[in-house]
């Protein structure tokens, strides 16, 4: 009988530095989202003296010279610049009961992409802007939207392009403990090693970021949520960033969560807390 | 992948300290010599074999494998339920019921088997997960 073994001894893999062990930050009582993003600022000013903060919206691309240059000659003719203009339409196209989108959302949605994820109390949960969509859609009996592409992603690329450059700054309401727990739920998702492969997305995005892992060149985990939905040319359409979550999630051999699943939700929330301070640039193109 | 998997190897062998656990050494057994091999450990004789290849090792029944594969589907469910699913143990599970269906009981025991080790290992990372992500997170 074949067994896979070697890879997976429960908790021996340290990909690079070795980070400090913490006594605080793992649970309710002690987690402190600012001193969160700040100590993760610090990290990435240590490891890259010479990269400005506010360059990490531009993900690997702000690292890695080579692939800058790739992706400047990319941005000239952006691939994602009908799937703005078709969104606009969508956005615009009224519901069989006359409302539209406009209607759902505060200045009637124009603008608004550095407010989301938002704890939301009554429902009790994270939305996410395509949660928001596809809520707006059921709200005006409407069918929901596919989570991963397609249309869902041109009404987020138009909703993040008429944002552009508005300052992340999504909020952890102090009134309700299950916001913050659900920052330190997304938190946890991000710092846990997992799947047959044991990796974390910090292992990769942290630790591993502009390190070679075979052909692959993972980015920095700040401002990772700034950009999206994205144009991937490996995908050769637009997709949102839960898509991608699935992708990466599935990378460290583990059955995925499904796009807008709670857990993703949460990692959002906690990905974009950690952003708060960088601009909108979406929607995004990659490799 | 394969370079993250040496790499493993390495951080894996440069991190045996001086209280070996069981588990330590038997990975390092494992790892050295494959399974069926005798180490010590503690001044006890033990052998490398995982709990799924002492189970798998029965008489290729249809009972037997049965069992087997039911223990593997809950050992899965397990760690499902805290979600530390791995990737390729649905399919496991899968082709261990197939291969039931057409009769191959020695197949059906050795999948289920090795379905039933991910899912062993996937929740012994869970638990590791619990005490250990912090130590990750830049202070
Ligand atoms: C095996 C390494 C690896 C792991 C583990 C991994 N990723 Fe990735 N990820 C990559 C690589 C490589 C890319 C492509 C390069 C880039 O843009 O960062 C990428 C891209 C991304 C992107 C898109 C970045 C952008 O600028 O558009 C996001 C978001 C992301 N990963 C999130 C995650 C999350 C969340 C996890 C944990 C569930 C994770 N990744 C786990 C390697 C990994």
């Amino acid at each position: 009988m074949r067994i896979i073994t070697g890879l997976v001894t429960v908790g021996m893999l340290s990909l690079g530095l070795p980070l400090q062990a913490a006594d605080s930050g793992f649970n309710l009582e002690t987690v402190n989202p600012e001193a969160d993003r700040l100590a993760l600022q610090a990290f990435y000013k240590k490891r890259y003296p010479d990269v400005k903060i506010e360059d990490y919206v531009n993900g690997i691309y702000a690292l890695d010279a080579e692939s800058h240059e790739q992706w400047q000659e990319i941005e000239e003719f952006p691939p994602y610049e009908f799937s703005i203009e078709e969104g606009e339409v969508l956005f615009n196209a009224p519901f069989a009961n006359g409302k539209t989108y406009a209607d759902c959302f505060e200045n009637g949605g124009i603008g608004i992409r550095q407010n989301f994820p938002y704890w939301d109390k009554e429902d009790g949960t994270v939305k996410t802007l395509e949660y928001a969509i596809n809520e707006c859609r059921e709200d005006n009996g409407d069918k929901p939207l596919k989570w991963g592409k397609g249309d869902i992603a041109r009404i987020s690329a138009y909703m993040a392009w008429t944002s552009r450059d508005n300052v992340f700054e999504i909020q952890i309401p102090q009134d309700d403990s299950r916001a913050l727990q659900a920052y330190l739920d997304g938190k946890k998702f991000f710092y846990t090693k997992r799947g047959q492969l044991n990796l974390s997305c910090a292992n990769c995005h942290l630790q591993g970021s502009n390190i070679r892992i075979r052909a692959d060149l993972p980015g920095p985990m700040l401002g990772q949520v700034t950009h999206w939905p994205v144009f991937r040319s490996k995908w050769g359409n637009l997709g949102t960033l839960h898509r991608r979550y699935a992708g990466c999630h599935r990378d460290s051999r583990s059955k995925p969560l499904k796009p807008q699943a709670e857990g993703f939700r949460n990692l959002e929330y906690f990905q974009t807390y950690m952003s708060n301070g960088l601009v909108v640039n979406g929607p995004g193109a990659r490799k | 992948m394969k370079k993250v998997m040496i790499l493993c190897a390495a951080v894996l062998f440069s991190q045996a300290v001086a209280a070996e656990t069981y588990q330590d050494a038997f990975n390092k057994a494992r790892a050295m010599y494959g399974k069926g091999h005798e180490f010590q450990w503690q001044g006890k004789t033990y052998q490398t074999l995982h709990e799924e290849e002492i189970e798998a090792d029965v008489d290729a029944t249809e009972a037997n494998a049965k069992a087997l594969l039911e223990k593997a589907v809950a050992a899965n469910k397990k760690v499902a339920d805290v979600g530390f699913e791995w990737k390729l143990t649905g399919g496991l599970l899968k082709q261990s019921a197939q291969a039931i269906d057409a009769g191959d009981y020695r197949k059906a025991l050795d999948l289920a088997a090795q379905a039933k080790y991910h899912a062993r290992i996937g929740f012994a990372q869970y638990g590791y997960a619990q005490a250990n992500w912090i130590k990750a997170v830049p202070q």
